[in-house]
């Protein structure tokens, strides 16, 4: 089956560029094991601290492993009109993209589980009280932000700038989820950042209400869906 | 049964009009050339016959079907070399050709691919070390995968050396023989001579000349120049000939007889035509032909 090809191509692309592996693997691995792991051992809190900034490197998981490596390789692939020649296979555009948004998600799922496991071992974090809540949650952040950097790909406009445009949206998604740290914001701004798709992930794990979240993500899933509708580029700009 | 029908086909880029409603037919089994210089609008016109953009106006129609709205069903049944277009550089030739081979529903064997591109030899080599010649026989290995009905070559040997390039109109005539209907484009005359039965030749977007390949060529076909020799007057040589700065040209169906012509008359006045150049034509001269004729 042809989605299963273009899946299987993602997954090995994503693991055969080695630049792009310590961008999209090892940092945000690092930070998500390492940041829980210095809260355990340099402050008061321990293990609480320690859980909760665990929680909140979700947010930098997400938006690295899965919408960063998404909207690169994607930009890069459709300026190198590599995206052209998939067109020019007998794969529909639904399957070039649904394959690679599945692939990018399953590979985003892999390193929240490996690293809720590894900050458990390191640094005492509980695993998660609802393995499957967890995971479903997990899940449906990973396909929801590697749709959103599908999508993103559309406002940048040289492959070149990818990383560039991306990172505003990592540092927001981070710092909105508390992933920095507690960084103190009005209250306005507040309740517009929880309405981001990382920050709802992040509020699931941490309160395990999944109403709200759930219903947030699926507005974004829908956003993003619409915007690929309208504007994803297949080819480079040429004006 | 016609293949490929194009009427009044028009297409812009962002205002400006690449294809001005261009119109011709391709036979079923046939292959046609598309000849023209830089930005005549061949590719634009290849791209919209496979299904990358739309028509903006007229009416294109492959196997029967609109390349457009009908792109999936009719991708199974088309393959494309495209002028442009990236490939995965890490991988190697045959994980290129594996991955693509996942890509469609009924592919040929990847050896018997890559045997038809002459790139058995390179299957171990990462496509990022591959020349630019080598890269262009993968695209062709690729576009056969899915055993096409109707394939699309826009400029299929552009940075090929000669004998990859005899080799790709080897393969080409071979699928027009088992009944591949196949359009392509090229710069070259020659190419579009030895490959095409029928032709058209763009030219800003419109098509100048166009029929069957012998036909169209036979009235411009070749041309003898040689430095008109000291007090003969144009007139008087046996064939019409044009003066250009000095030099006279014969223009002629047959350029090797109308050679022996003028040779046979110089001697019988021992007369030398210094310069001689006997050559059959190129797109150059054609364009310089009909420009003539249409003033
Ligand atoms: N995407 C685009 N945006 C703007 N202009 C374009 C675009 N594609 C083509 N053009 C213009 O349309 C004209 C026709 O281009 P096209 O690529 O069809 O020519 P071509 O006959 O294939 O030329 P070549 O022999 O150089 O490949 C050119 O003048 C080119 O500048
Ligand atoms: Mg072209």
């Amino acid at each position: 089956m042809s989605l299963a090809a273009t899946y299987r191509l993602g997954t090995r692309l994503f693991w055969r560029d080695k630049a792009m592996l310590f961008a999209s693997v090892i940092t945000p691995v690092g930070l998500a094991v390492g940041m829980p792991l210095l809260m355990r051992h340099m402050t008061t809190g321990g293990v609480a601290a320690a859980t909760s900034i665990f929680h909140g490197t979700l947010a930098i998981l997400l938006s690295i492993t899965a919408f960063m490596n998404i909207a690169v390789a994607l930009t890069n692939r459709r300026d190198q009109l590599v995206l052209k020649r998939l067109r020019a296979s007998e794969l529909t555009d639904g399957q070039i993209l649904t394959g690679q948004i599945a692939s990018t998600a399953t590979q985003t799922l892999a390193m929240i589980v490996v690293c809720a496991v590894a900050v458990r071992l390191a640094a005492g974090v509980p695993l998660p009280a609802n393995p499957l809540a967890f995971l479903g949650v997990a899940a449906a952040g990973s396909a929801v932000l590697s749709l959103l950097g599908a999508a993103y790909t559309a406002a940048i406009p040289r492959a070149e700038l990818a990383g560039v445009y991306t990172m505003p949206v990592f540092l927001v998604c981070g710092v909105s989820a508390g992933a920095m740290g507690p960084i103190p914001l009005p209250s306005w701004l507040r309740e517009v950042l929880d309405l981001l798709p990382t920050t709802a992930v992040v509020d699931a794990v941490k309160t395990g209400d999944l109403a709200g979240p759930v219903l947030i993500l699926t507005s974004w899933a829908m956003a993003g869906l619409v915007a690929i509708k309208l504007w994803f580029r297949w080819e480079p700009r040429r004006s | 049964m016609t293949a490929i029908q194009v009427n009044g086909l028009t297409r812009s880029h962002q205002g400006f009009e690449a294809v001005k409603g261009i119109s011709f037919e391709v036979a079923e089994g046939e292959i046609f050339a598309l000849l023209g210089r830089n930005g005549a609008g061949k590719t634009t016109t290849v791209e919209v016959l496979a299904g990358f953009g739309r028509a903006d106006g007229g009416r294109v129609r492959v196997l029967g079907l609109d390349p457009h709205t009908d792109r999936a069903a009719l991708r199974r049944r088309t393959g494309i070399m495209l002028q442009e277009a990236g490939f995965f550089p890490d991988l190697t030739v045959a994980q290129t050709v594996d991955t693509w081979r996942d890509f469609t529903a009924a592919p040929r064997p990847r050896d018997e691919a890559l045997g038809l591109a002459g790139l058995t030899g390179r299957a171990a080599t990462k496509v990022r070390q591959l020349s630019g010649g080598e890269k262009r026989r993968l695209d062709l290995a690729l576009a056969l995968l899915g055993r096409p009905e109707v394939l699309f070559l826009d400029e299929p040997t552009t940075g090929m050396d000669p004998e990859a390039r005899s080799s790709t109109w080897d393969v080409v005539r071979g699928l027009a023989a088992q009944g591949t209907t196949i359009l392509l484009t090229t710069h070259y005359l020659e190419e579009a001579q030895r490959l095409a039965s029928t032709m058209a030749i763009m030219d800003e977007g419109e098509i100048v000349a166009s029929g069957g390949m012998a036909e169209t060529l036979a009235p411009r076909g070749g041309r003898v120049a040689f430095r008109l020799p000291a007090h003969v007057d144009p007139g008087d040589l046996p064939l019409p000939v044009t003066v250009e700065g000095g030099h006279a040209v014969c223009r002629a169906e047959d350029p090797d007889l109308a050679s022996q012509t003028l040779l046979t008359w110089a001697a019988e006045r021992g007369l030398r035509l210094a310069g001689l150049e006997v050559r059959t034509a190129t797109l150059e001269d054609l364009f310089l032909d009909l420009q003539r004729s249409a003033r």
